[in-house]
């Protein structure tokens, strides 16, 4: 049996976590190739114009997947282990892809509010047929396999703070970043422009202070999204580093980045660091993108 | 020093319009002798100077919250409130910190009073502002919920009468006069005769009372279904086409939901087939709806939010389903500070003549 998981949007919440917790449970999987041109055409076809434009590519790697896999897997992420909540267009996911697609959706609703994980990949694992055992041990190797990537993104980042020259934070969602079709290869373009570029992901939260400060910062509203609380945290840390630049870049319609946006910029600018803020679609130019990184590196020196 | 002349200053208040229920959230600051400023009716101006200066990629409701009260400001105000956490999991819950953080960057110096939708918190705020005490609270509240099922009340009666009405405009003309009769009412003590008096006027519009005429209903999000100055009228628009207008989405509808959460279940249940969880916002109550209205046998709905918003748009697809499975004809109007009048009025024509023909195919 097949599960194909759609290689966008929730995907990189947990990039590697889905992918091995399958495959240590004896299914084969197929992930949907990167991002594209027709993909993207795809997904923009069948979603609702108003949506945000990476819920468009989602649609698009599902098309892609309908009926050559046995079943497409679609969680429901509501909150993560920090009770906060994902961004209120995954609850549905699920509901809208089975609209989408003939292939039956595999999902799960992971409410940590309400249950904690290994509870609902157990769940999940009696849908496939596996006992609790089995679900164990694929857990263990899979959050394994996910802490060594976490602790090779820590040496990366600490390498790349050391070297000399123009550092650049890109503040996004990991889907935004780590899709190089929707992001038109910003960071392969800043290189070439002699910019080193740090991913908000990378930045380890300071762990020699409390991760979790009790008085909430008057800096900026205590955020109910996973994400917000992440990324002002991390741009705290990051800040305490030698940054030239940021840049931050949202997909357009994405109504959680119109609110974060606000204090992103406010942050930045507070600290003088020069910021720039860029939005893509479908539509979105590599041309025009081009300029623009070119003009914001050429005002850094 | 300056400590002491913030407490000293008297607090003026401004607040942002919702449709015609201003009249009863400024009865609350008039009871509680509070000096107010009422925002302005929402019009292309307010809405443009909120716009100017909102940040570009927000809903439309902040947008045009924030230009009702710019000219309260300007008036004078230094005081202004805001509810946030209306709708769970949506971007209306950061429309106070977003709000205070704009009107501050452009150079006013406000006290902005953020609270939560909770009759505790609502308590405790008014209570910080009003130093009034438990009674007079209660007593101002008791009123507001009076005024505001009578609004509620004559809108309802309004859509009712205005397709059946004999001479053309006067349900309108008298909902208008009743709005601003009760707007310009002081003391509790006389509410019963007004009541009164605006409901037999009411009674007295002449109407073809058993004309049998086609039904729509509006869905979709609180704010922009429940303010006529926001979608441009909509429903006396319709009713004078003589088509009778329906909607469930009220602030009694919304208050019912935040006290008695048993609701949200029966919703829940009522929409499993097509959505298993809550987006936010009133996304599950516009589906709810919906089914609900496609089972009265109605001829029509249309579905009302601003452009981009969270909940609504996640769940357009899913009442394109229903739309599309039930044959109901389904009308969706995104509504933000771009659109044009006389755009919205060529898509209402054309609904009505589908309308009217499935009306008419029915029979």
């Amino acid at each position: 049996m097949t599960i194909g998981i759609p290689q966008a949007l929730i995907y990189w919440k947990r990039p590697l976590f889905w992918e091995s917790f399958f495959e240590n449970l004896g299914f084969k999987f197929l992930l949907s190739p990167k991002t594209n041109k027709e993909i993207v055409e795809a997904g923009v076809r069948v979603a609702d114009p108003e949506n945000c434009f990476s819920a468009k590519v989602f649609f698009g790697h599902l098309l892609w997947l309908d009926r050559k896999v046995d079943w497409i897997f679609v969680p429901r992420l509501k909150t993560n282990a920090e009770k906060l909540e994902y961004c209120p267009k995954f609850f549905a996911l699920p509901d809208l892809s089975k609209m989408l697609v003939k292939t039956p959706i595999l999902t799960e609703t992971f409410d940590e509010k309400k249950e904690p994980f290994g509870k609902t990949l157990e769940k999940l694992g009696r849908k496939l047929g596996k006992e609790k055992k089995e679900v164990e041990e694929a857990r263990e190797e899979a959050f394994l396999k996910e802490k060594e990537a976490k602790k090779e993104k820590r040496e990366k980042f600490f390498k790349k703070i050391k070297e000399q020259g123009t550092k650049i934070t890109l503040v996004s969602h990991p889907y935004n970043f780590y899709d190089d079709y929707v992001d038109l290869r910003i960071e392969e373009k800043l290189k070439k422009l002699g910019a080193e570029t740090i991913f908000i992901e990378e930045v380890p939260i300071n762990e020699t202070s409390n991760p979790r400060p009790e008085i909430q910062n008057e800096d900026y509203p205590k955020f109910h999204w996973e994400f917000g609380k992440e990324w002002m945290e991390k741009i705290d840390t990051v800040l305490g580093y030698n940054i030239t630049g940021a840049i931050e870049i949202s997909s357009f319609q994405c109504g959680c980045d119109a609110v974060l946006k606000e204090f992103v910029e406010k942050k930045f600018k507070q600290n003088k660091i020069p910021f720039l803020y860029l939005l893509i679609d479908e539509q979105t130019g590599e041309a025009g993108l081009q300029t623009r990184l070119e003009a914001f590196i050429d005002t850094l020196h | 020093m300056i400590l002491c002349t913030k407490i000293m200053e008297k607090p003026i208040i401004t607040f942002a319009r919702w449709g015609n229920y201003t009249i009863a959230f400024k009865t609350i600051f008039d009871q509680l002798g509070l000096e107010v400023i009422p925002p302005e009716p929402t019009n292309s101006a307010t809405i443009a100077e909120g716009a100017k200066i909102a940040p570009e990629m927000y809903c439309f409701p902040l947008k045009t919250t924030l230009g009702n009260v710019l000219p309260g400001l300007r008036k004078g105000a230094n005081t202004v409130f805001m509810v946030q956490n209306i709708g769970g999991s949506c971007r209306q819950r950061y429309y106070g910190a977003i709000q205070k953080k704009v009107l501050e960057e452009n150079g006013h110096r406000i006290n902005f009073l953020d609270f939560r939708a909770t009759p505790k918190d609502i308590y405790k705020t008014i209570k910080k502002i009003s130093g009034a005490s438990f009674w007079q609270i209660i007593k101002a509240a008791r009123f507001f919920f009076k005024e505001l099922h009578l609004i509620e009340k004559i809108e309802r009666k309004a859509q009712f009468c205005r397709p059946r009405e004999i001479k053309k405009g006067a349900t309108s003309q008298i909902l208008t006069e009743s709005l601003s009769r009760l707007g310009e009412l002081k003391e509790e003590k006389d509410f019963p005769k007004l009541r009164k008096e605006i409901l037999k006027s009411f009674s007295e519009i002449e109407i073809e009372k058993d004309k049998k005429i086609p039904r729509v209903a509006v869905v979709g999000e609180i704010y922009t279904v429940c303010d006529p100055t926001i979608n441009f009228d909509l429903e006396s628009k319709l009713g004078k086409e003589g088509i009778e207008v329906h909607r469930e989405m009220d602030i009694t509808y919304h208050l019912k939901k935040l006290i008695f959460p048993w609701k949200d279940w029966t919703i829940q249940r009522k929409i499993n087939p097509y959505l298993r969880s809550t987006v936010g916002g009133h996304g599950r109550d516009a589906i709810y709806e919906m089914l609900h209205y496609v089972k009265e046998g109605f001829d029509g709905i249309i579905h009302l939010l601003p452009f981009g918003c969270m909940p609504e748009v996640t769940v357009r697809p899913i009442l394109e389903k229903i739309h599309l499975e039930s044959g109901i004809p389904f009308l969706s109007l995104s509504l933000d500070e771009q659109v044009a009048e006389a755009g919205i009025n060529t898509r209402l024509e054309a609904f009505v003549d589908v309308v009217r023909n499935h009306y008419n195919s029915k029979q």
